[in-house]
């Protein structure tokens, strides 16, 4: 990615706020926003001036490492821009001030009026397939069906009219508060679908235990995971190219998945497996297919879905959502009213920089960063079966340290290490590179011999409850021989 | 001759939402592609788009239910192990309330499967602890 940029900014971790408030007091000293677009659209500047003021440059150079011209051009040119766009990942979101971060980008591209037209906007890269698609059928603690809060009382009425039940309008638990319970041992029963909290999971000596302290555990999968091997049931699920229905990417365009091949022994689709239970437990669910599933979505959410049928997708390809009827041609660009007559407003929201919570001290002086790699895919239980003839970059975990950190601690390239934070510690291979900085060190979760994640630390966003995986306090040793 | 199959489908792994066609043989996956009339890649794909495909095949795909008795896994019919499932829930609901239960969904499966299990969630355990791993 670094490679095909005008400009790279490598920040020190988790000192994005300290950039953006720097940023926007330049652009804001230099008259580079949008003023007609700030005085009909944006609430709040003079909050946003008053709060970034107390970042200037010298101060920001500081804090997020960089030269005071490096920070004055990219204001410069991102303000200047006639389309400017914000790309990010979990470098913004997997921090105790996740959200925090993602105001900030919001604030930015208020400011410049990079938004709402083709080519600016802000785009959350989603990590997996469905993501952004499982939040929107309602899989979040806050929200329903076509991403309706559940404290909606007319829309929550019109579901449980169709259900014929009554739904709790109450907000249910995060995962991360979900955990908290486990702790308290008041969550008596989990379940799981597809997923490996054991080894994704922050903290993950913990989290094992916490695991152990359920009543009653049920994992749905493709394997026997790590957290599978906890459970008292384990169901065998149908993957991709078994299963049929849709997906929605990260721009919200639904497009169609398909059966390819038939799946193993008995296993079952996932909503196969949760109507027949929903049924033994008194509430008959019943579908013919996916497709009928579907039907009920667009029945429910019809502000977003109302025109689209699977038919219409095997017939014209994927559409993007909100597409309210057949006749619709589907939304390629939100927030449109921004610039036109209909005079959407949004305030801006300022924020103030905090520092990771655990910093390097004598101890432990190093930073630990995690995230993932290009071949591998998450905690790996898939990604693992590339056949060998596949050539590689790499096929196990390294701890990446940068050559003068390494020459300090004595330690040479490809040299097994041990790796050590306040929770836990691995044993694995240095790698040296000047892709991280100095006092930096990478780490991937994806392979289950060496798990990151013992050392990663169980601070959450507050709001999010999205743990801070981007920066954890450190120490590497020389394995004793 | 063994005939070749084509599917078109979309990839399971990122968000990008590549468009990929699966060439099966004898109801084996022997290649996929990326799809040039797919409209957010073009044809192109990523290494895990392409070859990431073998687990699907793996031995060690999971085949039947399994039901863990004095801590040894037991294969169950699907009969067996649904019945468990739903005594055990029905159990902790009626002594501890909806909300000692929560739903871990996932962000890999369908729009139809994640429909179905917050319908579930909500509908049958009476609960809002439904979460997906988008938070990570
Ligand atoms: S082919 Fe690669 S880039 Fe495309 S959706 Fe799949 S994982 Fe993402």
């Amino acid at each position: 990615m670094t490679k095909a940029a005008d400009q790279h900014l490598q920040i020190a971790v988790g000192s994005d706020i300290a950039l953006m408030n720097g940023m926007i007091k330049i652009i804001i000293e230099n008259g580079w926003y949008d003023e007609r677009f700030l005085t009909r659209s944006a609430i709040n500047f003079n909050d946003l001036k008053a709060q970034t003021a107390e970042y200037p440059l010298e101060k920001v150079a500081k804090i997020t490492g960089l030269e005071e011209k490096d920070i004055f051009a990219a204001a410069e040119t991102f303000a200047k821009a006639d389309r400017a766009m914000i790309a990010y990942t979990l470098g913004i979101t997997e921090h105790h001030c996740g959200v925090n971060n993602v105001f900030d980008i919001a604030n930015l591209s208020l400011l410049t009026g990079h938004i709402g037209r083709e080519g600016t906007g802000i785009m959350p890269l989603r990590g997996q397939n469905n993501v952004q698609g499982a939040g929107d059928m309602g899989c979040l603690p806050n929200m329903l069906t076509g991403a309706v809060p559940v404290s909606d009382d007319a829309y929550r009425n019109k579901i449980e009219s169709l259900w014929n039940v009554t739904l709790n309008p109450n907000p249910g638990r995060t995962q991360t508060s979900v955990l908290e319970q486990m702790e308290s041992g008041a969550m008596k029963s989990l379940y799981v679908i597809g997923e490996n909290p054991l080894v994704a999971d922050v903290h993950k000596n913990h989290t094992t235990e916490l695991f152990k302290n359920l009543d009653f555990l049920v994992v749905q999968d493709l394997f026997l995971t790590e957290t599978a091997e906890i459970a008292d049931v384990v169901l065998p699920a149908k993957g991709w190219a078994e299963s049929d229905g849709t997906y929605t990417n990260t721009d919200r365009r639904i497009q169609r998945v398909r059966p390819a091949v038939p799946a193993p022994g008995k296993a079952l689709d996932d909503w196969e497996i949760l109507c027949r239970l929903s049924t033994k437990m008194g509430y008959p669910m019943h579908y013919a297919d996916a497709g009928a599933i579907w039907e009920e979505v667009r029945m429910i959410a019809d502000h977003l879905y109302g025109g689209i049928s699977h038919a219409r997708l095997d017939n014209q390809g994927s559409i993007q959502y909100p597409c309210p009827h057949e006749d619709h041609p589907g939304t390629t660009l939100l927030h449109t009213e921004f610039h036109d007559s209909r005079g959407k407003t949004a305030p801006f929201t300022p924020v103030t920089y905090t520092a990771p919570v655990e910093l390097p001290d004598s101890e432990y002086p190093l930073t630990l960063t995690t995230g993932r790699r290009y071949e591998p895919y998450n905690t790996n239980t898939q990604t693992r079966y590339y056949p060998d003839t596949v050539k590689r970059k790499q096929t196990e975990e390294t701890a990446d340290i940068h050559p003068l950190t390494a020459e300090e601690l004595g330690i040479e390239d490809g040299e097994y290490v041990s790796v050590a934070s306040r929770r836990g510690e691995v044993t694995v291979k240095a790698r040296l590179t000047e892709e991280v900085q100095t006092d930096l060190v990478f780490m991937s979760f994806h392979w289950r011999e060496v798990p990151t994640n013992v050392l990663t630390i169980d601070e959450f966003d507050p709001i999010s409850g999205t743990a801070e995986y981007k920066a954890c306090a450190i120490r590497i040793d020389k394995l004793r021989q | 001759m063994t005939e070749r199959h084509e599917t078109a489908t979309t990839c399971a792994y990122c968000g990008t939402g590549c468009g990929l066609i699966i060439e099966t043989e004898n109801d084996q996956i022997v290649r996929v592609r990326g799809d040039k009339s797919a409209p957010v890649n073009k044809g192109q794909t990523c290494i895990k788009g392409a070859l990431g495909y073998h687990y699907i095949h793996s031995e060690d795909r999971l085949t039947v239910p399994l039901i863990k008795k004095a801590g040894e896994f037991t294969e169950a019919s699907w009969e067996e192990a649904l019945s468990f499932i739903a005594d055990k829930l029905t159990g902790i609901k009626q002594q501890f309330g909806p909300d000692a239960f929560s739903m871990f969904a996932c962000a890999r499966t369908t729009n139809e499967a994640n429909f179905a299990t917050q319908k579930f969630t909500r509908a049958v355990m009476g609960s809002n602890n439904i979460d997906g791993c988008n938070r990570t």
